[in-house]
């Protein structure tokens, strides 16, 4: 096909040059007669064009071979693209159209054919399994040639438009000024994988000099397209012919910031928050990290659900998603409840660090958090319940809620957020033992008391959710975080209405309860009057049965604290294989937070703890569950 | 030393070979490019694809296994998980965060941990267990609920004609 179209062209050529000889029968006359007809031009315009592509040809296969399939298929792909912009160059510049300006076009068109090819083939070098020093010879040499070639042009681009002023020679310009960018870019990334091919081991930080490399090269990009375009709009019109490649150059420096930005964040969450696992952990394992399926021999990290990885594996991985490959644990949510854990408590640190994968993934989560408040929660304690103490004690943690999602960058802030919220469960349930405290107090710190147990499982469903809305944009989350407080924020307000009737039943009741339970509070330890509280407030709130119940409840708040252990428990398990269950239970329980939304009269809190009694029943099928519900009944 | 990717394929490769799954043959079609593999698959057994061979076409991205291949069915389907053009839309083979069809889980999407293996036997089991609630070749899906006998005698016409039988 080629063939027969470059001999046809061949013929065509010979004939209008023989016809132009045969009428004029001299040189010169037969040339300006050749250049007079629009006929014969446009045959050696098209002879001129056969010979650039054969001449192509022949410079490809010294310098490339046989191109592959996918390779074709680009440049083809990019030519087009390229020829239309030129097309479009070509309205800007229509007074200066005269054969030069064509010539001078399509050496560009040219020469960026084998900027295209150069960079596809260094970028199958990483591809390739095996390369001869033939492919290293004929890609430095035709980077080097490359390179010469658009310093030459660029230069004389330059010197013609000191002396003559601007003219087109400012597009060919700026258009080998990017294309010596391209040249210095694909000779970093041929300089590093060729780097790598040389060593027998895996070069962990290559990534990231590539990433910084299109970092540098894109920001070099962005700033010659920006400044093209004021000088072109200031000369001549706007260049239209430039948007697209400007548009995809200023998306890929977006795309190298972010993926920097990211990996930064990766590398130092690495760092900081993952111990390096142990040989006795490899030995254990079956030392084969999952993500390069190579042998761990060092460098591995161990997340905190126990699964160990490659750390540049890990990295790479965690500059596009921050799960646990294995799990799909949210590495950031868990540690940075974690981390705040771990300088305060340094027990659940330890057990962390320890081992154990499931109980350590799911103590990272509600389990450190209550621990790492606690010294706080005993302080106020201490300064003995006061009101200021319960005053004191919320506001923060939810400052806290907002500072922390806000602190989180644009990944997966909601869960980060969320997971926030059982710390300020955990500080204000001890402050509960004081209930016959001075009313004021109450309305303030019992409410979050109904919701402990659904919270943590309910941010697991919302983080489902969220992640999807999460998605798009950071304002959706921000609104999503929002809402869920507002439901926080109902369900302090109907438990601030129960606090009141308990207050009116209490006052009912004589004071002579009253002196009972702040003794019976000393002596148990707080977790124990944390537990015991949800029992206290499940009860039916008829005044007859209340004083009973008053009693029980010192009686029973033994055992009720394990089963809130029991309880807890469960939370943990369904926090650490979220994945795995089918979490119906959550699925209640986001019924009631939404449902919360709309029950705010005091009427519909028994709708509220019927929920919740529901929600525990179904948690606990264990013989403890069933006492709690005996406890509370 | 080459790329990560590289290696990884390499290794499943050789997995594959060593130890195939039942009514999978896969490899890169050729040696020098090991980012795009051939598969075949076998229909499997007591469904309409039985006694099928189909060809697909596996492309894998230059950061695998950050990223999931594409999987196209160089063949005539007739599916309800499969584009008219042969792609292939299973979760397994979506990265997590573009979800085509607006309702898949994340967790049963792409991982690094997945792996061609896995992948093809995703495949094998939607070729038994079609899901019609998400449909991408939407005809197939309602053919598929509605007239169960059409479409086995669809299927069963593409299974002769991946054996080159006369249908």
């Amino acid at each position: 096909m080629q063939l027969l179209i470059s001999s046809v062209c061949m013929a065509l050529t010979s004939a209008v040059i023989g016809n132009a000889y045969y009428q004029k029968q001299q040189f010169y006359p037969a040339v300006v007669y050749i250049t007079k007809s629009n006929a014969s031009m446009a045959v050696i315009y098209i002879q001129f064009f056969v010979i650039v592509f054969m001449f192509g040809k022949l410079l490809r296969k010294i310098f490339l071979g046989t191109l592959r399939a996918a390779e074709f298929e680009h440049l083809l792909e990019r030519f087009w693209y390229a020829l239309t912009e030129t097309c479009l160059a070509f309205t800007v510049f229509r007074d200066d159209f005269n054969p030069r300006f064509v010539a001078l076009f399509t050496v560009l068109l040219f020469l960026k054919s084998f900027h295209w090819l150069a960079e596809e083939r260094v970028d199958f070098m990483e591809r390739s399994p095996v390369l001869g020093w033939l492919f290293h010879i004929r890609v430095g040499s035709l980077l080097t040639m490359l390179g010469i070639l658009d310093y030459v042009l660029l230069m004389h681009a330059y010197n013609s438009t000191l002396v003559r002023g601007p003219s087109v020679q400012l597009v060919f310009g700026f258009e080998y000024a990017i294309l010596l960018t391209v040249i210095a870019s694909t000779a970093i990334k041929y300089v590093l994988h060729a780097a790598e091919m040389r060593t027998d081991t895996p070069w962990e930080n290559k990534a990231v000099f590539l990433l910084y490399t299109e970092l540098v090269i894109g920001l070099i990009k962005v700033v010659l397209y920006l400044f093209f375009v004021v000088i072109m709009a200031k000369i001549y019109a706007l260049p239209m012919f430039v948007f697209r490649p400007m548009f995809f150059t200023i998306r890929n420096f977006r795309k190298a910031l972010n993926d920097v930005i990211m990996s930064r964040r990766a590398i130092r969450n690495m760092n900081t928050l993952y111990p390096d696992a142990t040989p006795e952990e490899l030995r254990q394992s079956d030392n084969i990290c999952i993500i390069c399926r190579e042998d761990m021999i060092n460098h591995s990290k161990k997340l905190p659900c126990g699964h160990i990885f490659h750390t540049t594996c890990l990295r790479s991985w965690f500059q596009r998603q921050q799960t646990c490959p294995t799990c799909r644990l949210n590495i950031l949510r868990t540690p940075a409840v974690n981390s705040t854990a771990m300088p305060r408590a340094g027990e659940d640190a330890a057990a962390a660090a320890a081992g154990n994968p499931a109980p350590a993934a799911g103590g990272a989560q509600p389990a450190p958090a209550p621990t790492s408040q606690t010294p706080a929660a005993d302080t106020n304690q201490g300064r003995g319940n006061g009101p200021a103490a319960g005053v004191n004690g919320p506001p923060p943690t939810f400052a806290e809620i907002f500072g922390e999602a806000n602190g989180l960058p644009n990944g997966l802030p909601n869960m980060g957020g969320l997971p926030m919220v059982p710390p300020p469960m955990a500080p204000v349930m001890p402050m509960m033992s004081p209930f016959m405290m001075p009313p004021t107090a109450f309305a303030y710190f019992t409410p979050p008391f109904l919701p402990p147990p659904p919270m943590p499982l309910d941010l697991a469903k919302f983080t489902d959710e969220e992640l999807r809305a999460m998605e798009g944009h950071q304002r959706e989350n921000i609104e999503q975080r929002l809402k869920l407080l507002n439901n926080i924020n109902l369900m302090l307000d109907s438990a601030g209405v129960m606090m009141t009737q308990y207050q009116n039943l209490a006052a009912r009741l004589q004071l002579s309860v009253a002196p009972q339970i702040p003794v019976n509070s000393g002596a148990n330890s707080s977790r124990e009057q944390a537990a015991a509280g949800p029992a206290v407030y499940d009860k039916p709130s008829t005044s007859a049965t209340a004083r009973a119940q008053l009693e029980t409840h010192q009686i029973n708040s033994t055992p009720v604290a394990t089963v809130a252990g029991a309880e807890k428990v469960t939370i943990e398990d369904l926090g650490a294989d979220e994945d795995d269950e089918p979490s119906t239970a959550t699925e209640t329980v986001s019924l009631a937070i939404s449902d919360a939304d709309i029950d705010e009269n005091s009427s519909e809190l028994s709708e509220l703890r019927k929920r919740r009694l529901k929600f525990l029943e179904e948690r606990n099928k264990s013989s403890s569950g069933s006492e709690l519900r005996t406890t509370v009944e | 030393m080459a790329g990560s990717a590289l290696r990884r394929l390499m290794a499943e490769y050789k997995q594959l070979t060593l130890d195939p799954p039942e009514g999978i043959v896969a490899g890169p079609i050729s040696e020098d490019n090991f980012f795009e593999w051939e598969a075949l698959i076998a229909g499997p057994e007591g469904t309409c694809f039985e006694g099928g061979v189909f060809p697909a076409r596996l492309v894998f991205p230059p950061d695998y296994p950050l990223s999931p291949p594409k999987m196209k069915f160089t063949c005539d389907m007739f599916h309800p998980n499969i584009f008219a053009d042969g792609r292939v839309c299973i979760s397994i083979l979506h990265a997590p965060g573009d979800d085509p069809m607006g309702y898949e889980l994340s967790a049963e999407r792409w991982s690094p941990v997945q792996s061609v293996e896995k992948i093809l036997l995703s495949v094998v089991s939607m070729l038994a267990e079609p899901n019609d609630e998400s449909g991408a070749n939407v005809d197939a899906a309602i053919m598929w609920r509605e007239r169960r006998d059409e479409f086995n005698t669809i299927a069963r016409r593409l299974v002769r004609k991946t054996l080159g039988l006369p249908t």
